[in-house]
């Protein structure tokens, strides 16, 4: 055989190899829509059993939030939200860590962001950009605990976040009420941020009612960015998902696999912290009691659904609060309560996280094709 | 600090612990048993949230306690089984499969509340059943003890399933230590292939490991809506399940280091209610618990470390 | 002839990914014989035995028990016909008592609990009948290999096994504990039990069983008298071609010293000693080979140079820098490479490229990384040379390693160590587990990197790849160096065999000279 049909081989090869995996990924996207279908679906039996007009509700919770520019603006504020605390989260899973503390990182990351934008006087720009950087320090600090404890001490990551969770919770909790709140005042909130450290709406900007959208915007697409290269053009992501692949390979190879596990929490509580201070500069404009409750939860779910990938993560995040959003306008709407979209999110995760279903579906695929 | 000594100190106190305690105690017994089954079940919170709301509807229903009592139980049992079902047979990743489980039994529980509450009053709440007359499950006067002062107080006059969440502690130690479930149930946990190899049905064990795990999380919610106070709000566990979780680890995963971890968790929440009384911020005192366990979990490995350095150091000396 | 107690009729095995394991296998067992079953990794002997123990389920084919034929769909059924079987990696509870783990499944019950005193006296019991001494109260996890396994063997005569199953049981067993062991299992063939036992050491099949089959690519070869035959018969039988063991080796003048191992002292972190006093040199332009049966220290050397463990005490120094205790980063900077012993395990991430696992000793230098940043090109272009280089076959790099055949995953490890120019190679049992065309193209990199002048510490429980390949031989034993020996050529297999046995041992000072 002659070099050159070597290379033609080869070519060839790689092409049946580049085929095989557009093929995989359009199973996976169809997979994931017929998924999304089928718990809409159940939802529709759901209010079809319970005597509601789905079809009504349906309307409302697909249509609601592009119905009205406001309604658009609440589902943006929200994704954002999501969008970040799922690339938050997706790098921790990515070394195979199951960090849920992003609910505590983004209360640290509110309250030093807070503790900035409301009492240090600032010009404009500056004053957004230093409680952003102060807030991100402290989530790494306090992303580091359970990292440290999981890489150094071995201790069980789930236990140990939720733990934090719970602690920095009810410091926040105080705080906000001893602290925070001006003595008697008659609702237990902070003072606004200063003027300049408001991240401004963009309703605002151009003239028409868009909700709370604000720029905080920007750190999605920084954050998307900046998670994407770290993870797929860093060392630091390479030791990351080597990790994931293999921790006892990883250490073998060099990798300083303790170090690693613990900065991939602490980075990801950078970056749930950027979420916090998303709430208070952009969102609420100063510290609510409660603010990121129930919120982590969440930006697991959507970080699985995007797999860990990064570049995925707004498409899911955009989806998933899409339906949140939509979930609130049925209830309006069509007398449905929001909480049937809980019921439709639980179903698509389960569908998605069964391996088995996946397998069949491939297999059928693969049957059918060979034939 | 004089009057919040006397409080601790006080008979009352202690019963208010069992009290607060119990539903932290029987959904740990559950988090205990599917630990040790090498399932972890970190659903116990939707489980304990279903059955709570379950139990008082089915009470509202039936007028009866015990029907409630036993439809709350079963619901939690059927979540477990189809927790199981996806992970064992469809082969779902158990963690997330769990929290799928509690956003659906948090969202379908206040659905549900909702359309009853629509439907018998009028007027839909979706915070809870407050408006619904609902059973509770009876509190037990025990003769004799309850004349003897202080251990009357606190042993006497509490609900059944306080009662039912100590004496199932060493029911759970007996099983799974003594009984041949039992113990394979453990062998299935540490090492499945070994259990296998003995002709024990490792796929029925963590079944039953996980809906073992329903059932207590099942009572520990009917017990909080039904025992505790008498209606359901929504989400009502606050946490519970995952505070139960880290009592197993607390607890060194074994029932009675299970059991002493719950009732100090219970201890904290119980004496930040009393000092809330006294003006001391409720916060600090809840974070106790949360803070002992992180310094469990850290000693817990320290500890270990040292005792392998020890080994290593006493194998230097004998050179 | 007596009438066969097993028969496995021909017996097809075809795995749902379409892999042929067993193809129309016949196997017969007589009542009361020690039967050896041999082949290769991946003939087809442990698919055939797991048929057997209901742990897979036929293709096609039939199993007749005493002339009956049977279906057995899991071990259970195996273990109620009286089939038991001990694996290679054991099959026991580590937190459980001794007497726990062997009536584990079967506990005595005593008014519906069980009772653990009864568990104590039928292990005695048991233990006493067949020579086979365990500690019934002792926690698994603190007790040596020996008696774990002497624990499988009781486990499967307390559910009344009459068929005893082995895999491979020696290979994790010194040399004393098979003695040990093959005194058991006479006196077990002497109380009417019968014994299959797979291995591929061929010194051991011919040392006790009665009969060999051989199997070869999935299909029975054929079964003899071992009285008959001899090991190289066998061999040439599992192979299909002669064996050459004879590894041309061109003569080199060793060069300096590259690793100066002094006194290490270690002890892991249960407080067990694995090593004492462990001195050797590594020379450029030699390989060193460490023999000894493994479990005598030599997988904690490899990991305390490889800097995976920390010694207690002691030195080692890699081209005179000094690396005891440092991190495998370090140490692999310091110019050190390592093919590990389980290397799908520890040696490759399965679900990551093959590019990738090609640079994780690499990834942050240049050209890898450059300015901070990963550089994707040179990645690709470094795996696709060496998939060139070292005839990895696959179609594109950026595949997964875990869509290559096993042989193909242990070039990916050797192109990466080896073209890291190491000045130090271990190389840890670099054949086990590894068929005769692999193992050659292994044996070939070794000796190709030993004339460029790299130092290589060969460690390997296969006295006869040590013996051809080592420039120099040390023999380890019990945590001890126990002889070094600078002319391999002068030696025979017999003779190493009484050092690695410990019925000899060389002075300090004669160890001293030929450091």
């Amino acid at each position: 055989m002659s070099a050159a049909q070597i290379t033609f081989d080869r070519s060839a090869e790689r092409a049946r190899v580049a085929a095989e995996r557009r093929r995989l990924a359009t199973i996976d996207l169809v997979i994931t829509l017929a998924t999304i279908l089928l718990a809409l679906l159940i939802g529709f039996l759901v209010m079809l059993v319970v005597g509601k007009d789905p079809v009504k509700a349906y309307q409302a919770l697909l249509t609601g939030p592009l119905s009205r520019t406001l309604r658009t603006g609440r589902w943006l504020e929200d994704a954002t939200t999501l969008i970040i605390l799922g690339l938050s989260v997706s790098i921790a899973f990515r070394a195979r860590q199951f960090s849920l503390g992003a609910e505590s990182q983004m209360y640290v990351g509110a309250m030093v962001g807070a503790v900035i934008a409301i009492y240090v006087p600032m010009p404009p720009v500056i004053a957004v950009i230093l409680p952003l950087i102060c807030a991100m320090v402290a989530g790494f600090l306090i992303g580091l605990i359970p990292g440290l404890m999981k890489a150094y001490l071995n201790a069980n990551e789930i236990v140990a976040t939720l733990m934090i969770n719970a602690v920095v919770f009810r410091l926040y909790d105080y705080f906000l009420t001893y602290v925070f709140t001006a003595p008697g005042a008659q609702q237990i909130r902070s003072e606004a941020v200063q003027p300049n450290a408001v991240l401004a709406r963009i309703g605002d900007i151009f003239k028409f009612n868009f909700g709370r959208v604000n720029t905080g915007v920007i750190f999605v697409v920084i954050g998307v960015i900046l998670v994407w290269i770290l993870l797929t053009r860093t060392p630091f992501g390479y030791e990351v998902r080597t990790i994931g692949a293999n921790e006892k390979f990883a250490r073998y190879g060099g990798i300083n696999t303790k170090r690693t596990i613990a900065l991939s929490f602490a980075i990801g509580g950078a970056i749930a912290a950027m979420g916090g201070v998303h709430l208070l500069l952009g969102v609420h404009n100063r510290l609510i009691p409660g603010m990121a409750a129930g919120l982590a939860f969440e930006g697991i779910v959507v970080a699985l659904l995007a797999r860990n990938n990064p570049l995925l993560v707004p498409i899911t995040g955009l989806f998933y609060s899409y339906l949140r959003v939509g979930g609130d306008i049925m209830e309006q709407e069509a007398q449905v309560g929001a909480e049937i979209v809980q019921v439709i999110q639980a179903v698509i995760i389960l569908l998605i996280t069964a391996q088995v279903l996946i397998d069949l579906v491939k297999a059928r695929r693969a049957r059918q094709t060979s034939q | 600090m004089e009057q919040a000594l006397q409080v601790i100190f006080s008979a009352s106190f202690i019963a208010s612990v069992l009290r607060v305690a119990t539903p932290l105690i029987l959904p740990a017994l559950g988090g205990l048993i599917s630990e040790l089954g090498g399932v972890s079940n970190i659903a116990l919170e939707g489980m304990m949230l279903a059955a709570a709301c379950t139990g008082v509807l089915v009470s509202v229903y039936t007028k009866s306690a015990w029907a409630g009592m036993l439809a709350g139980v079963a619901v939690a049992m059927l979540l477990a089984t189809l927790l199981a079902f996806f992970h064992l047979n469809l082969r779902a990743d158990l963690i997330l499969a769990a929290i799928a489980l509690n956003i659906l039994c948090s969202g379908a529980t206040t659905f549900v509340v909702y359309l009853v509450t629509q439907s018998l009053t009028g007027s839909g709440d979706k915070g809870g059943t407050s408006t619904l007359i609902s059973q509770q499950m009876p509190f037990i006067e025990i003769p004799i003890i309850k004349d003897i002062p202080v251990i009357g107080t606190i042993f006497s006059g509490q609900n059944i399933l306080t009662y039912a969440a100590l004496i199932l502690t060493a029911l759970v130690a007996l099983f799974l230590f003594r009984t041949r479930i039992g113990i394979h149930l453990r062998a299935v946990g540490e090492n499945p292939d070994a259990a296998r190899s003995v002709g024990i049905n490792v796929q029925g064990m963590r079944y039953l490991a996980l809906i073992l795990s329903g059932f207590f999380a099942g009572l520990g919610g009917v017990f909080l809506s039904m025992g505790y106070v008498k209606f359901f709000a929504r989400d009502m566990t606050a946490g519970r399940g995952f505070i139960a979780l880290a009592a197993v680890y607390l607890g060194a995963k074994n029932p009675w280091g299970t059991l002493i971890a719950a009732l100090a968790f219970g201890a904290a929440d119980a004496l930040s209610i009393q000092l809330g009384n006294l003006k001391i911020p409720t916060q600090i005192v809840q974070m106790i618990p949360y803070i002992a366990t992180i310094i469990a979990l850290v000693l817990y490995a320290v500890v270990q470390r040292q005792r392998a350095i020890n080994r290593q150091r006493k194998f230097r000396q004998a050179v | 002839m007596a009438e066969p107690l097993i028969e496995m009729r021909n017996i097809t095995k075809i795995y749902s990914n379409g892999v042929r394991a067993d193809n129309d296998v016949t196997f017969e067992v007589r009542p009361g014989e020690i039967h050896a079953l041999v082949g290769e990794n991946g003939a087809g002997k442990s698919t055939l035995m797991k048929i057997l123990y209901g742990m897979e389920k036929p293709t096609s084919g039939e199993i007749m028990l005493r002339g009956k034929p049977v279906t057995i769909n899991t071990p259970h059924e195996a273990i109620a016909l009286g089939i038991g079987m001990v694996h290679q990696n054991f099959m026991l509870v580590p937190s459980f008592t001794i007497a726990e783990n062997i009536v584990l499944g079967s506990e005595p019950l005593q008014s519906g609990l069980v009772n653990s005193r009864k568990a104590v006296e039928a292990t005695n019991a048991l233990g006493k009948q067949y020579g086979l001494a365990v500690d019934p109260t002792a926690v698994v996890d603190s007790v040596p290999v020996g008696m774990r396994q002497r624990v499988e063997i009781l486990k499967a005569l307390y559910r009344g096994a009459e068929v005893l199953i082995l895999d491979e049981p020696t290979a994790v067993l010194t040399p004393q504990e098979t003695i040990e062991l093959f005194a058991a299992i006479r006196q077990l063939v002497k109380a009417g039990k019968t014994v299959v036992f797979i291995s591929h050491k061929l010194r051991e099949v011919k040392e006790i069983s009665d009969r060999v089959s051989v199997m070869r690519d999935a299909k029975m070869v054929g079964t003899v008298d071992t009285a008959d035959t001899d090991e190289e018969r066998i061999a040439r039988m599992m192979v299909g071609r002669e064996v050459f063991m004879n590894i041309r080796k061109p003569p080199t003048q060793r060069g300096d010293v590259m690793l100066k191992v002094r006194n290490l002292e270690y002890a892991t972190e249960a407080g067990v000693e694995a090593l004492r006093r462990v001195s050797f040199n590594v020379y450029a332009n030699e390989i060193l080979g460490i023999a000894g049966v493994e479990g005598n220290g030599q997988t904690e050397l490899v990991e305390l140079i490889a800097g995976l463990r920390k010694p207690q005490a002691g030195t080692i120094e890699l081209a005179n820098h000094t690396i005891a205790g440092h991190t495998p980063r370090e140490v692999r900077q310091a110019g050190c490479a390592h093919i590990p012993e389980d290397r799908l395990t520890n040696g490759v991430a399965l679900t990551s490229s093959i590019s990738e696992n090609l640079i994780v000793d690499r990834y942050t230098q240049e050209p890898f990384t450059r300015g901070g940043f990963m550089n994707p090109v040179a990645i690709r272009d470094n795996g696709d040379r060496l998939i060139e280089q070292y005839g990895i076959r696959t179609p594109d790099g950026t595949l997964p390693v875990g869509s290559l055949s096993g042989g193909n995953m242990q070039k990916v490890v050797v192109a990466r160590e080896l073209s890291s120019q190491p000045k130090l190679l271990i190389a840890a049992q670099p054949t086990r587990g590894v068929d005769i065309g692999a193992s050659e193209f292994m044996h070939e990199q070794l000796i190709r990197a030993r004339n460029d002048g790299v130092a290589i510490l060969l460690i390997s429980a296969d006295l006869g790849e040590v013996l051809s390949l080592s420039d120099r031989l040390a023999v380890m034993k019990d945590g001890r160096i126990t002889a070094i020996f600078s002319d391999v050529n002068a030696l025979t297999e017999e003779e190493v065999g009484l050092y690695m046995l410990g019925i000899k041992q060389q002075t300090e000072v004669e160890i001293e000279q030929n450091l």
